[in-house]
């Protein structure tokens, strides 16, 4: 059972009324959160220190411009915040800070983490050309029937980790049927029952997972092994990965928008592996012909061996790619597969040591021996 | 046009200075012979191995990719090869799970004074991979 | 050897007429084959598609065979030619003589690429092609097939295709440069005084209804390439010359409009703000671009980090901060930095994953700040770049202080 703030209002109208008096009370500096930039469906992370300025807040708006976890390590990647700031996130998002900050990019001092069970994001490409804002109806009618969303990226369809584990305040969404009436907001730590006083609301005890959260579970799972059948019956093999990556511009943007990828300069726009005249001559001369620019399974191959251990299933990767390359999917089940090799779950504890650049001593014992 | 492939497999081999490359030294001068293209990159230890040496060499065309070192407890840096182990597994389950052909790489631990065993598994690795064939990344010009 | 910049006006360029009873891309083909199997070439660059898929990519090839699957004008325009050359010829010449067939904004980004000192055109042959467009990159990917034959249209609406990019549209530079013939009058487009035309050889299609391709010389070495291969007896592309004319003098003045259209868009921090508003900062535009060549560009540096003080503190003067931070100062950066040499490829709005007209806004930039210079990109080899020279006396009117100059504005926008 956790503790749990009710609000009578609508779940959005209550996370405002919660933000405001947080604001209003100087219990925090400010809110991090989704707003609107304008009236014709533009959305975007942002600071708000404004109390007025809370109107334009759209917490729970199903869209991820940016893993918002990337934006909270630049955020904090110098230094601790000083003063209490309040982050809105989604599961992988904060999974992805977590990651971070084991990392030494972020810092999670004085950042009150309030997450969400989530019903997923929208892909961006069908929020593309800001014609109006979306009719959000049956994205939300399907979150609160605990049902899949229509719509939603291919990860957000396959993701069992939808209900946040570090957060100190969760607000539930998944099978809440009443959100235009109610906002039901978990204190899942002790710094989240403090915050929780600051909410215009009742205590309650409740359980965050329940039948409706396990029913979507069990859809999730279902997605996730019927993608995964998929996977190795249509791109497993040297000519189906080619055929994946055949369209790819080297643009590099699934890179750009990863939160794990946190390189100043990667490898892959390094003068290191950049082809000298030789080379060229050596592969043109070897096969007869050179894809130009040449690297192509090499950059993602190698971006894969770098950080898919660590891959959240976010999906900003495949919404930013302009050829529509399904990278997260194929990222995401590989980054399962070295997840279980490595019984790994990234961002699920800060006391989790990350994989690459740590060992122990006894294990895959059976490996170098033969 | 392009070279005809030897039936000879060609393997690159990442050797760690202190154990496996003398190991391989040792090997040599007892005039031991491997029944393939070997050709050796010595590294001062199996963590500096870096996977994408591994990829590269894999997405060139080698027939097989070894990587050697020291075994666990007798690196010389310590730990270099408890790193090299782990990014050795994780190549490993990419390759394998992309359908690709994994058994192309792999990661043996010999000794300085192992010579037999260097040339056993050099051997036995050579025939693994000769019954793979030709690797078809090396005529692939789409990568 | 036969001169391209005739004086007298009635002969115009020469060069040399391919049949092509098979079709223009089976006309370039064989030629580009003939030229390999007669070792005038040692490899080829050039668009392939990539086997099993509807994929383009560029192919730098020595098997003649592996020309099948190859199209000098594919219907979409994946990596952009002048960045895909500067990828193999970064770090100096390849010592074999290679022909890199591609679109005439390509050839410029090669050529200004060349200025920028990150590529090596020794032994490379420019080869440029009569350009009727290209389409956007998401219709392909959504549709290959229907994209691929509305493509096939803009071959017979040279100038008037509305299906091919708006980029595309108003670009006046689809063919080669030709030499001056004479002054141009207050209206009519600048007729480029070519001395050091982009490319070396470039391919005619106008004009010749899909039966001839032309081959024209620009260069000497151009002219060599020609000389060498046994091909039919020159002719006067006086027709084909004309032609060109008659588009580009529509194109131009579309660009203009154009021009005029994106000023008034983009004009003011609200209006350019909203312009960019669906930005996710996710630079693919900055990556797809020939001539951002940066090996880590300023606005991903370190030199914008700072201090989480510093970013509350800008929160609170506006009341809300935008994240990430600073999307105009990317956008209007990136501009200041690269505007000068743009070439008006389009890339940059094709790599766009939230379908921002990138490339037509900075087109519009680069067109005015390029016209204040009177510098083209790309056309001139010899030309140095603006800001790479000065003279003493110039631009006197910015050293004036303006009358009446207002107060800087408030700082209330909260979406930059």
């Amino acid at each position: 059972m956790s503790k749990a703030v009710k609000i009578q209002q609508s779940t959005e109208d209550g996370l405002r009324s919660f933000f405001e008096s947080l604001l209003q009370n100087k219990t925090v500096k400010g809110i991090f959160t989704l707003r609107k930039t304008n009236d014709e469906g533009g959305i975007s992370y942002a600071l708000i220190t404004d109390v007025e300025d809370l109107k334009n807040a759209v917490p729970l708006y199903p869209q991820m411009p940016t893993n918002a976890g990337k934006i909270l390590s630049d955020f904090t990647l110098l230094e601790p915040i000083q003063e209490p700031v309040a982050a809105v996130l989604r599961p992988c998002e904060l999974r992805a800070f977590t990651e971070l900050v084991k990392r030494n990019h972020g810092n999670l001092d004085n950042v009150l983490l309030i997450s969400l069970t989530c019903g997923g994001v929208l892909s961006l490409k069908s929020l593309r050309g800001g014609n109006g804002t979306k009719d959000l109806s049956s994205y939300w009618e399907s979150v609160g029937k605990a049902d899949l969303a229509p719509d939603i990226r291919e990860t957000c369809n396959t993701c069992v980790q939808f209900i946040p584990q570090n957060a100190d305040m969760v607000i539930a969404t998944v099978g809440q049927k009443d959100m235009d009436k109610e906002c039901t907001i978990f204190a899942t730590t002790p710094k989240g029952e403090e915050y929780a006083q600051a909410a215009p609301g009742s205590t309650v005890s409740e359980e965050m997972e329940n039948e409706k959260t396990q029913a979507l579970m069990d859809k999730r799972s279902e997605q996730k092994a019927t993608s995964l059948e998929t996977f190795k019956n249509n791109q497993s093999g040297l000519k189906a990965l080619i055929k994946t990556f055949a369209p790819c511009l080297g643009c590099h943007g699934c890179r750009q928008v990863c939160p794990i990828c946190l390189c100043h300069l990667c490898d892959f726009d390094s003068k290191t592996l950049e082809y000298q005249p030789v080379n060229v001559r050596s592969e043109l001369n070897q096969k007869g012909g050179l894809k130009v620019p040449p690297g192509n399974i090499f950059f993602h191959l190698g971006r894969m061996s770098h950080m898919a251990v660590s891959c959240v299933s976010c999906g900003m990767c495949s919404d930013v790619c302009p050829v529509n390359i399904p990278v997260a999917t194929l990222f995401s089940t590989v980054g399962d597969a070295l997840e279980k090799v490595f019984e790994y779950v990234p961002g699920r504890s800060l006391d989790e040591p990350v994989p690459e650049g740590t060992y122990k001593e006894q294990e895959f014992v059976e490996i170098g021996e033969q | 046009m392009n070279e005809t492939h030897t039936h000879k497999p060609s393997i690159i081999g990442f050797l760690c200075t202190w154990c496996s490359y003398t190991g391989a030294d040792l090997a040599g001068t007892a005039r031991m012979k491997i029944p393939a293209e070997f050709r050796v990159i010595r590294v001062m230890c199996s963590g500096r191995i870096d996977p994408l040496f591994v990829l590269k060499a894999f997405l060139k065309g080698a027939d097989g990719v070894m990587m050697m070192g020291c075994h666990p407890g007798d690196c010389h840096y310590q730990k270099g090869n408890y790193n090299a182990r782990r990014r050795y597994v994780t190549l490993n389950n990419i390759l394998d799970t992309l359908g690709l052909e994994k058994d192309r790489v792999g990661l043996w631990w010999v000794s300085a004074s192992e010579a037999p065993r260097f040339k056993q598994v050099t051997t036995d690795f050579a025939d693994t991979v000769q019954k793979l064939g030709p690797n078809p990344l090396r005529e692939e010009i789409y990568l | 050897m036969n001169s391209t910049h005739k004086d007298d006006k009635s002969e115009g360029m020469a060069g040399k007429i391919l049949p092509a009873e098979d079709g223009i891309t089976s006309a370039i083909i064989t030629f580009l084959k003939k030229s390999l199997e007669e070792k005038q070439l040692e490899a080829v660059m050039i668009p392939s598609k990539i086997p099993d898929t509807e994929a383009w990519t560029w192919l730098l090839l020595q098997d003649e065979s592996l020309l099948a699957s190859c199209n000098p004008l594919p219907p979409v325009m994946t990596v952009q030619g002048g960045k895909a050359l500067s990828n193999v010829t970064k770090h100096g010449d390849l010592h074999e003589k290679v022909a890199a067939v591609m679109r005439p904004c390509e050839v410029q980004a090669a050529v200004e690429l060349l200025k920028l000192k990150q590529i090596d055109l020794d032994n490379i042959y420019l080869i440029s092609v009569d350009c009727p467009g290209a389409m956007p990159l998401q219709d392909y990917m959504a549709d290959p097939e229907k994209t691929a034959k509305a493509f096939e249209e803009a071959f017979s609406t040279w100038g008037e295709n509305e299906s091919v990019r708006p980029i595309c549209q108003i670009c006046h530079q689809f063919s080669l440069p030709l030499p001056q013939q004479s002054a141009p009058s207050d209206n009519s487009p600048p007729k480029n005084e070519a001395k050091f035309p982009a490319a070396d050889l470039h391919i005619g299609l106008i004009g010749g209804d899909g039966t001839n391709v032309f081959l024209i010389p620009a260069t000497a070495k151009g002219q060599d390439l020609l000389d060498k291969l046994d091909l039919s007896a020159e002719d006067s592309m006086v027709n084909w010359e004309s032609k060109v004319e008659e588009i580009r003098e529509r194109k131009f003045n579309k660009r203009k409009a154009a021009d005029a259209e994106w000023k008034a868009k983009t004009e003011g921090v609200d209006n350019l703000a909203a312009v960019f508003d669906d930005c996710i900062n996710c630079h693919n535009c900055k990556s797809a671009c020939p001539v951002c060549y940066c090996q880590q560009c300023y606005f991903d540096s370190q030199l914008l980090q700072f201090s989480p003080e510093s970013y509350l503190g800008r929160a609170e003067k506006r009341g809300s901060l935008r994240f990430p931070l600073d999307t105009l100062l990317f956008h209007v950066g990136r501009m200041s930095h690269m505007a000068l040499s743009c070439v008006s490829c389009g890339a940059c709005e094709d790599a766009c994953p939230m379908s921002i007209p990138v490339g037509q806004v900075f087109t519009m930039m680069g067109n005015k700040t390029q016209d204040y210079f009177a510098y083209t990109p790309g056309l001139d080899r010899n030309e140095p770049l603006p800001l790479q020279i000065f003279k003493e006396d110039e631009f006197g009117e910015v050293e004036t202080p303006r009358e009446g100059a207002e107060a800087p504005a408030e700082e209330t926008e909260k979406n930059v």
